[in-house]
């Protein structure tokens, strides 16, 4: 077999690991984060951790959170608020987090979160509010 | 203090990214026929390595400004960016083309399988606008190891 193909072979294992490892660091933080708790509020809001390095946050992030329309959205620069970032586990930028109006976190989402995968997890939040009133 | 933004052109970096994957590959496929295409990856590293410290010296994006650009082959896509982060994951990409450099002659399989893990990442970014080396400079930044 030739150099290359043993090479696209390595290559292709650790791409395989990365992926792997990836998708069990953010399982793991995701557990972490979801035991935080932030301040209480009327309706559900969104934690949005940037930082002026991030790129995609300004490219991508940013006008998917302008659709959500009037939800609120706290923007926390991640490396000046370093301690709220840890707590949240927040390994990579941009991560949003939607909070339950009882400022319990119910969803974490480490890189880019589409407007849909947003809207949808606010609903969530919203319902679980409407079922705690409702019980 | 938090450094100001300015306007970094996307299509530079963009172009960069594409000069990368389509150099590495035309050294790992074209390896396979002309051994000596290989030089191709030291070659790049240093392109990389320059361009990092001497943004004039940057091949592909002085390609991007002097030819494509102005001949209307690639938009300009401007945007308000903070260039250190990029420079920072070019500066690592060139890092690592000269491991794989020094690797091609002893351990010919390593080499080539740490360039083409330059490659993937570079695809990544241009395709999927996810850049590896930014998050280390996020990460570095966090830990007050640079000034991110």
């Amino acid at each position: 077999m030739s150099p290359q193909l043993w090479a696209l072979a390595v290559a292709g294992i650790v791409v395989l690991a990365a992926a792997l490892f990836e998708l069990v660091r953010a399982s793991r933080a995701r557990r972490a984060a979801l035991i935080c708790e932030g301040a209480p509020s009327p309706d559900p809001y969104i934690l949005y951790f940037t930082g002026e390095g991030c790129t995609v946050c300004r490219t991508h992030q940013e006008p998917a959170l302008a659709k959500l329309g009037g939800v609120r959205i706290d923007k926390v620069d991640a490396i000046v608020q370093r301690d709220l970032a840890e707590s949240f586990h927040v390994y990579t930028l941009p991560t949003t987090v939607v909070m339950c109006s009882n400022g319990k976190a119910l969803h974490v989402n480490y890189g880019y979160a589409s407007a849909r995968k947003l809207e949808g997890q606010l609903a969530e939040a919203r319902s679980a509010i409407g079922a705690s009133v409702t019980a | 203090m938090a450094a100001a933004l300015t306007t970094v052109d996307h299509s530079a970096l963009k172009v960069n990214q594409a000069g990368i994957v389509v150099t590495v590959l035309v050294a790992f496929i074209g390896g396979l026929f002309f051994t000596p295409l290989l030089f191709l990856i030291p070659l790049l590293a240093i392109v990389l390595l320059l361009g990092t410290f001497v943004p004039q010296a940057a091949l592909f994006k002085q390609l991007y400004f002097r030819v494509l650009k102005p001949a209307g082959i690639v938009k300009p896509r401007p945007v308000q960016d903070r260039p250190e982060p990029h420079n920072f994951a070019q500066g690592l990409g060139g890092v690592f083309l000269v491991v794989a450099s020094a690797l091609l002659l002893p351990l010919q399989v390593a080499g080539l399988a740490l360039a083409l893990l330059v490659a993937v990442l570079a695809f990544v970014n241009l395709a999927f606008g996810y850049c590896l080396g930014c998050q280390i400079y996020f990460q570095l930044g966090k830990r007050g190891l640079i000034r991110a």
